[in-house]
């Protein structure tokens, strides 16, 4: 386990701690570079692209926006009901929210 | 033509992995009177050697090696006429060559049963994620003079410094020589372990053989 | 006397060198890839920079603030349920847990799940299994969370599958019939791959993770591609991940085509576009680890390498940097501070997209 922590602490985005995960999902998405990624999501954010690294910005942002946040806030959205809110935010389809949306009565 | 010519051009006959170039280069270089061992040696064995660096840099690959060794086998069964019978069917040595238990890669273990075979040795490809015990068996099965042993694991390694263990409880730890591989293996592992040698690759364990056995 | 730094072999022991012998080992390295791949050495401002990340006093580094970038994570949660023989630690979790540990607890930047043997095939048997772990993670979970295995072709073969095995076939000389057999496997590895993953999707799965792509030789890549084509085509908006097995995609069959090239003997940087070409959305190159070479060889030689794959590539490129691979040492418990340094050089002068 030591080596991908040590990847997490050398040069990871550090997931829902900051915006790793926003950023992944753009590059995993839409075949964005690096740099287009971190541009997109920072745009869509209203943050600086240093900022998506930065734990003390997106503590507050995650909440805020409903996008999940690592610490168990009770009442927060979670799993899909906060990916919902990241599809919005960040203008993509999440495949297993379509899937949670077609399975409502 | 001169010997050092014709001997590349048996080279090359080996190197296009083409059985009727062979052939016709080996026809040629006994038209010119050259000795049959020197033909085998400083033509066709370089030709090999030559296949092992091409494939190792990733120009040729293993069907192309397989193609180079049959050309090789057909070159030298037209020798075998020419030499002493004795001669013809006399190999360098006999190896047992394997994967040890728990690991099942196979590829690069099978890359230098080839090599080695084509390079004149009588050798055992017992197999991946062989028991420990039947490198043991095979050994004393072939007399063997040198057993080969990868692995692919960091977690399998241990089997070749088993297998050092019972060669040393049966008595034959001083006949046969010991080669170790694999990506975890490392000349400092096969100093530990009391290995005689360590090869990196393919044409290394031709060559590391040869040095010990030949 | 000439200060001396404390470096790794790749096999992780401890070793001394002066900054003269670390330099030297660096461009022996890089040239050693720039000559295999035929691909442009570092600049010496890179070197320089290389040897500054391996000199560095503190035992981790990490990359300049704002240079950050996504690691994503292979082998699901194999490392905290798995055992000794697949590098897991062994502790008694649900794999929910285990990808919920990597989300919280580690801050990883996606997730992936997988099965114990983590290879596609022995996936069907358990694929309701599977597609009911994925809807629960899914659930659950925030970062993107794929479905990943090996496409490991060499279960397609004797003892363990249904042809012939290649191996046997080509040490009897029969050159034809092992080319064949490769063929049906690859077929069969395919269409195994789009029938699990077809599964998978309907629960939920963000994607894929193809691990160890070339594994089993250039089969086993022409099979991966395949798949991912099919993949995109049926669902265009999968998450998908190609990451390699090695350096040199060997040529095992020799003669596979895809897109009109041929896919033996293919470097990172001639793998890349064609990955992308199928329908990939993220590369993850591979340099191995010589386990007789020092670190700063290895690292020299892999961020040559992966330097090439990154601007060859239309994609993003996430470098395979776990044990053995992308100048870490190969060691079951890979030193941090040789992981640090490969990490920080892959960012920094590689130029990748993640890790």
């Amino acid at each position: 386990m030591g080596m991908p922590i040590s990847h997490i602490m050398t040069s990871g985005m550090s997931g829902i701690r900051a915006a790793g995960d926003l950023v992944a999902r753009m590059q995993l998405a839409k075949n964005m570079r690096i740099g287009e990624a971190k541009d997109y999501v920072a745009k869509k954010l209203d943050v600086t692209t240093d900022d998506l690294s930065d734990e003390y910005v997106m503590r507050e942002l995650r909440e805020d926006l409903g996008i999940g946040v690592i610490t168990s806030v009770a009442g927060a959205p979670k799993g899909i009901a906060a990916k919902m809110n990241i599809e919005k935010l960040l203008g993509i389809d999440i495949n297993c929210c379509e899937k949670f949306r077609g399975q409502l009565k | 033509m001169s010997k050092e010519e014709m001997f590349k051009e048996l080279s090359d006959a080996i190197v296009s992995c083409k059985k009727d170039a062979v052939e016709a280069a080996v026809e040629k270089a006994r038209d010119e009177g050259i000795d049959a061992a020197e033909i085998i040696e400083k033509g066709l064995a370089a030709g090999m050697n030559e296949v092992g660096i091409l494939f190792e840099r990733g120009k040729l690959f293993l069907p192309h090696v397989m193609m180079a060794a049959g050309a090789m086998e057909a070159g030298v069964a037209l020798l075998e006429a020419d030499m002493p019978k004795e001669e013809a069917s006399k190999k360098l040595a006999v190896i047992v060559n394997g994967t040890v238990e728990g690991d099942v890669h196979d590829i690069g273990k099978s890359i230098v049963s080839t090599m080695l075979q084509s390079s004149g040795f009588e050798v055992h490809d017992i197999g991946r994620d062989v028991p420990l015990q039947d490198f043991i068996d095979k050994i004393k099965e072939t007399d063997a003079n040198m057993v080969g042993m990868s692995a692919l694991m960091t977690t399998t390694l241990s089997g070749q410094k088993e297998v050092i263990e019972m060669l040393k409880e049966q008595g034959l730890r001083d006949k046969v020589k010991v080669m170790v591989g694999g990506a975890p293996a490392t000349q400092a592992w096969a100093d530990k372990i009391g290995a005689d040698c360590y090869a990196e690759n393919a044409s290394e364990a031709v060559a590391k053989a040869k040095e010990l056995l030949i | 006397m000439a200060t001396e730094y404390k470096l790794r072999m790749g096999d992780g022991k401890r070793i001394f060198m002066t900054k003269e012998q670390i330099v030297a080992d660096l461009k022996e390295g890089m040239a050693d890839a720039a000559d295999l791949g035929e691909i442009p050495e570092l600049s010496e401002d890179e070197v320089d920079k290389l040897a500054d990340i391996v000199t560095m006093p503190s035992r981790m580094v990490g990359v300049e603030q704002g240079k950050e970038v996504p690691v994503t994570h292979d082998i699901g949660t194999i490392r905290i349920d798995g055992d000794q023989g697949n590098s897991g630690v062994g502790i008694p979790s649900s794999r929910l847990v285990g990808a919920m540990m990597h989300e919280r607890a580690f801050g990883a930047d996606t997730m992936e799940l997988g099965h114990i043997d983590y290879s596609y095939k022995p996936v069907k048997p358990v694929i309701a299994q599977e597609m009911q772990t994925m809807e629960v993670c899914q659930q659950n979970m925030i970062v993107p969370l794929l479905y990943g295995a090996m496409p490991n072709m060499g279960l397609y073969y004797t003892p363990d599958g249904p042809f012939p095995n290649p191996g046997d076939l080509m040490k009897a000389f029969k050159i034809q019939e092992a080319q064949e057999a490769m063929e049906h496997a690859a077929e069969h590895l395919t269409r195994d791959t789009v029938w699990i993953m077809q599964r998978l999707m309907s629960s939920g799965a963000d994607g894929v993770n193809f691990d160890t792509i070339g594994a089993a030789g250039d089969g086993d890549m022409f099979a991966s591609l395949h798949a991912i084509e099919a993949l995109r085509k049926q669902y265009p908006d999968i998450y998908i991940e190609a990451g390699m097995a090695g350096e040199l995609l060997l040529g095992l069959h020799g003669e596979m085509e895809y897109d009109g090239t041929v896919l033996a003997g293919l470097w990172p940087h001639q793998q890349a576009p064609l990955a992308a070409k199928a329908g990939a959305n993220v590369f993850g190159p591979v340099v191995n680890t010589n386990t007789s070479k020092s670190s700063p060889w290895n690292l020299g030689r892999a961020v040559t390498f992966i330097k090439a794959a990154v601007e060859a590539s239309p994609i993003p490129c996430h470098v395979n940097m776990g044990m053995g691979v992308g100048g870490i040492p190969m060691f079951e418990t890979p030193t941090i501070d040789a992981v640090s340094r490969a990490s920080k050089a892959m960012v920094e002068i590689a130029g990748v997209d993640g890790i």
